[in-house]
């Protein structure tokens, strides 16, 4: 159910199509984003599920699945 | 037009913010009006015994201030009720068409490009200060500090930008835009600038001239100076500091001997020009060029004259769509 919300929200910062998006999909090497769209991602995920991310935990997060683990912590 | 003011912003804060809106709503037309943002009963204090057009100035509660010693990301993303946040997120949601605030330099970068957002196609927003040179007009800096570390495509992104502001702002026909290099000729500089150079020269839209050194920046034959951040801000401040330093010692020269004295009261008028020409008050702000929506940081020590003409920066700003012209350069590159 998150790794839907997850991946909508990904799609649309980074404008691709979410079908080219799977739980290893690399947020960097394999979508593309910088690390300028990763804080971006953070917020909208902060607000999507109201949530606080710390920066700490950032450099651990590097494919979708990391993202949807994290948030279902 | 509704601006967005951070009342709290600005080591004058919020009496300076209170009477450059008061100056601006008094000379601006009737459809713009402003909303301030910050501690209520502190800008009701400011705003005791004035009169103003109640209709055209509201005030939004904001309890949380953003200082200057914080990290920028940080509070912006955790100060959520900050007067900066709120402005910001007036814009973010088409509240209010500019946000103004002469709060922290990083806070305001931050708010622009994570609460407004970038202009789809624009891979970095840029600060844009303007500086006065000999040609009686202004030179914009692009980059001054939002992005200390820059790649080719973000340069080329700035000159776009700065063409579209100086064209529809300033009033400026074709734009000439240089690259902050080390030398005039093309083959000078650091890997950054020798790649970014012939991207410049095949811009389409975009007037570039070539490469400018920083002895140039004020000769007025640039109206664009596209630089990476770090480069930027050096160049802006090392700008601010050699002005200081020469009129310091230009006092202590004519202070020094009754001649020396006797001729600045003869020169004062010219003094006086002078001092008027380089005033950063006259100026207004700087914007932060490429996000969705107007965004001027105004000056930290900003005084009631330089928020009232930032207020009406804003108002060209927005008034002259300079962010949908931003859009259609970076997007019609895009394709």
């Amino acid at each position: 159910m998150d790794f839907e919300k997850v991946r909508s929200i990904i799609a649309k910062q980074l404008d691709i199509d979410p079908n080219t998006i799977t739980p290893s999909s690399n947020l960097i090497d394999d979508l593309h984003a910088d690390s300028l769209d990763i804080v971006e991602l953070v917020m909208d995920m902060e607000q999507e599920f109201d949530v606080e991310i710390p920066d700490e935990v950032l450099p651990n997060i590097k494919t979708v699945g990391d993202v949807v683990g994290y948030l279902s912590k | 037009m509704k601006l967005a003011l951070d009342a709290m912003g600005g080591d004058h804060a919020p009496q300076a913010v209170v009477e450059g809106a008061l100056l601006a709503l008094d000379k601006l037309d009737t459809d713009v009006s402003i909303c301030l943002y910050g501690q209520e009963d502190r800008i009701k204090a400011c705003l005791d015994g004035k009169t103003y057009p109640a209709d055209r100035l509201s005030i939004c509660h904001c309890e949380e201030v953003i200082g200057c010693d914080e990290a920028p990301a940080v509070a912006v993303r955790r100060k959520k009720n900050s007067s900066m946040v709120m402005a910001a997120k007036a814009v973010a949601d088409g509240e209010a068409d500019c946000f103004i605030s002469a709060g922290s330099t990083g806070a305001v970068l931050s708010c622009g490009t994570l609460v407004i957002r970038r202009i789809k196609g624009v891979q970095r927003p840029a600060l844009a200060p303007l500086i006065p040179n000999l040609q009686g007009s202004h030179t914009m800096i692009i980059d001054a500090g939002a992005n200390v570390d820059c790649k080719p495509l973000y340069l080329t992104q700035f000159a776009q930008m700065g063409s579209a502001y100086m064209e529809l702002v300033e009033g400026i026909r074709e734009p000439a835009v240089g690259l902050l290099n080390n030398g005039e000729e093309a083959e000078k500089g650091n890997e950054l600038s020798k790649e970014t150079y012939p991207l410049l020269q095949n811009l389409a839209g975009i007037h570039f001239v070539g490469n400018c050194e920083a002895r140039e920046l004020m000769s007025g034959d640039f109206d664009v100076v596209v630089t990476d951040g770090f480069a930027g801000n050096v160049l802006l401040k090392s700008t601010e500091g050699t002005a200081k330093a020469v009129t310091a010692m230009l006092k202590t020269e004519l202070m020094g001997s009754l001649r020396g004295t006797i001729g600045a009261a003869i020169a004062k008028p010219a003094f006086t020009a002078l001092k008027k020409k380089m005033d950063y008050t006259e100026v207004g702000g700087a914007p932060l060029l490429g996000v969705n929506g107007g965004v001027i940081k105004a000056h930290g020590s900003s005084n009631a004259k330089a928020f009232y003409n930032a207020i009406l920066q804003a108002d060209r700003l927005v008034r002259f769509g300079v962010t949908d012209k931003i859009a259609s350069a970076v997007q019609a590159e895009e394709v």
